[in-house]
C-alpha cells in the first residue's frame, strides 16, 4: 500500500513539474485551430509567448531554457514560418524575465502585466526583424502590432486561468 | 532536504549564472544555425516540418470539427435574418446565370467544333482531392493553412488548391496525411496570371496583406479596376483559366488584386491534380538524368 502511494506521489510530482511545458505546447496547438472569424487570422494572439512568460515569472524551475527552445522550435515548425526567429523571440522573453528575477518576485499582477508589455514588445520586435532578414523582404509590421495588442488583452485571461490551475494543483 | 551551507551557495550561484548564460548563448546560436540551415538545406527542414505536422494533424482535425460546427450554426442563424432579401437576390442571379448557361453551351459546342477543325492538343484532364482545412497559423509572417489530406490521398507538391470561388493557393509541403497550402497572399507566393480581356501576362505576388500585387506587367498593358485576373498556366504548375480575383486598386505604388476566395469561410479546399509536365516533373527528370549519368560513370 505504501509502495503504491509512493508511485502515485511520484507520478503526481512528475505531472506537476511537466505541466507548464505541456500546457504551453497545447497553447501552440490551440493557436493553429482555424477560428473562421473574418480578419482574425492575421492578428491571433501569440499564445506561446504568454505561456513562456507566465511560467518564467511564476515557476522558472518548471520552465527551463531548453523547454523554451523546444516550444519555439515546435511553434516555428508548425506555423510554417522561417525556423529560428520565433525561437529567438521566446528565448529573449525568457532571458529578460530571468535577468530581472528579483523584480518579479515582489511584483503585483498589474506590474507583471505591464512588464509583459515590455517583454512581449522586445520579443516580437526581434522576431519581426529576424523574419525580415530571413525572408529578405520588408514584412508589414501593422498586423504584428495588432497581434501585439491582442496578446496584451489575452494575457490577463490566460494568467488568471493558469493561476487558478496552479492553486488547484497545490491543494 | 537540508539547506545548503552558505559557502556552497556562494560557489554555486556564480556557477549557475555562468551555466544559464552559456545555455542562453548556446540556444540562441542554435536558433541562428537552424535559420541558416533553413535557407541552405530546405530538404531537412521540410522533412522535419512535415513529420511534425503529420503528428499533430489528427489532433487539429478533431479540435477543428466542433469549431466548424459552431461557426456553421452562427452562419445559419445569420442567414435566417436575411432570408427574403437573399432569396430575391438569388432569383435574379439565377435568371442571369441561366442566360450565361445557354451562352456557355453554345460556346462549348463551337469550341469543340473549332478544336476538331484545327487538331488542337486537348488539355489534360483534371481530377480533384477534397480536404478540410484543419490548421491556420495566422500571425504576421505567413499565410498558410494545413489540410487533412496528404501523399496517401494523392496530394502532391505544386498542385493548385481552389475553393468554389477561385484559386486559394498551392501545395507547398506534403506529409503522409497532411499538407501545407501556401496561400496567394503569402509573401513567398508567386503565380503567373493573365489580366483582363486583353489577357496581359503578369505575376501575382503576395506580401502577407489581403490584396496581393501584380508584378512584371508589360509596358503596353492597360489595367483597370475591376479587371478579372485568372491563372495563365505558364510554368505548367496551375491549369490555365482558374479564377483568382479582380483588380481592386491601380496606383503609383502598384496594382492590387482582391482574391475571390472568402478567407474567413475557407473550410474545405479542393486540390486540383492537373496532370501536366511542369517544373516539378522537370525536377524529377533532371534527377533521373543525373541518376542515369551516375550509373553510366559507375559502369
Amino acid at each position: 500500500m505504501r509502495q503504491e502511494e509512493g508511485v502515485w506521489h511520484r507520478l503526481d510530482v512528475v505531472a506537476r513539474s511537466i505541466s507548464p511545458f505541456f500546457v504551453t505546447l497545447l497553447l501552440v496547438l490551440l493557436g493553429l485551430v482555424p477560428l473562421r472569424i473574418a480578419d482574425l487570422s492575421p492578428i491571433v494572439p501569440a499564445l506561446a509567448l504568454i505561456g513562456v512568460f507566465f511560467w518564467s515569472v511564476h515557476r522558472p524551475d518548471l520552465m527551463p531554457i531548453w523547454a523554451v527552445f523546444l516550444i519555439g522550435l515546435l511553434q516555428d515548425l508548425l506555423t510554417g514560418s522561417v525556423i529560428g526567429p520565433g525561437i529567438v523571440g521566446l528565448l529573449i522573453a525568457h532571458a529578460l524575465v530571468v535577468w530581472q528575477r528579483r523584480f518579479f518576485l515582489a511584483a503585483s499582477f498589474a506590474v507583471i502585466w505591464c512588464a509583459f508589455m515590455l517583454v512581449a514588445a522586445a520579443a516580437l520586435a526581434v522576431t519581426w526583424l529576424l523574419n525580415c532578414i530571413a525572408l529578405l523582404a520588408y514584412v508589414d509590421p501593422a498586423s504584428l502590432f495588432f497581434q501585439y495588442l491582442v496578446t496584451m488583452a489575452f494575457y490577463p485571461c490566460l494568467a488568471w486561468a493558469f493561476l487558478r490551475g496552479q492553486r488547484l494543483f497545490q491543494r | 532536504m537540508n539547506k545548503p551551507a552558505g559557502s556552497e551557495i556562494r560557489v554555486a550561484s556564480p556557477l549557475k549564472a555562468w551555466a544559464s548564460r552559456f545555455a542562453l548563448l548556446l540556444l540562441v546560436g542554435a536558433a541562428f544555425g537552424l535559420m541558416l540551415i533553413g535557407r541552405t538545406n530546405t530538404f531537412i527542414v521540410e522533412e522535419t516540418r512535415t513529420a511534425v505536422t503529420d503528428m499533430v494533424t489528427p489532433i487539429l482535425d478533431a479540435v477543428s470539427q466542433p469549431v466548424d460546427t459552431f461557426s456553421g450554426i452562427i452562419d445559419q442563424a445569420e442567414s435566417f435574418t436575411r432570408l427574403s432579401t437573399e432569396n430575391q437576390a438569388l432569383k435574379e442571379q439565377n435568371a442571369r446565370l441561366l442566360q450565361w448557361q445557354a451562352v456557355a453551351h453554345r460556346l462549348e459546342a463551337e469550341n469543340a467544333a473549332l478544336r476538331s477543325l484545327s487538331n488542337m492538343v486537348p488539355d489534360p484532364a483534371m481530377t480533384y482531392v477534397t480536404a478540410r482545412v484543419v490548421g491556420d497559423p495566422g500571425g504576421a509572417f505567413v499565410r498558410t493553412v494545413l489540410i487533412n489530406a496528404g501523399a496517401r490521398n494523392g496530394v502532391e507538391k505544386g498542385q493548385a488548391a481552389v475553393t468554389g470561388d477561385g484559386l486559394a493557393g498551392r501545395i507547398a509541403e506534403v506529409g503522409q496525411r497532411s499538407a501545407r497550402v501556401l496561400l496567394l497572399t503569402d509573401i513567398n507566393s508567386r503565380v503567373p496570371v493573365v489580366v483582363g480581356a486583353a489577357r496581359d501576362r503578369a505575376v501575382l505576388a503576395g506580401d502577407n496583406t489581403n490584396a496581393p500585387e501584380l508584378l512584371y506587367l508589360g509596358p503596353t498593358a492597360k489595367v483597370q479596376v475591376g479587371d478579372r485576373v485568372t491563372t495563365s498556366g505558364h510554368g505548367g504548375v496551375f491549369p490555365p483559366g482558374l479564377p483568382i480575383g479582380v483588380v481592386s486598386g491601380v496606383s503609383e505604388k502598384g496594382i492590387r488584386v482582391k482574391p475571390f476566395v472568402d478567407w474567413a469561410h475557407m473550410e474545405v479546399l479542393r486540390i486540383v491534380d492537373y496532370e501536366m509536365t511542369g517544373i516539378l516533373d522537370f525536377e524529377a527528370q533532371v534527377g533521373a538524368a543525373r541518376a542515369a549519368a551516375a550509373a553510366g560513370t559507375e559502369q
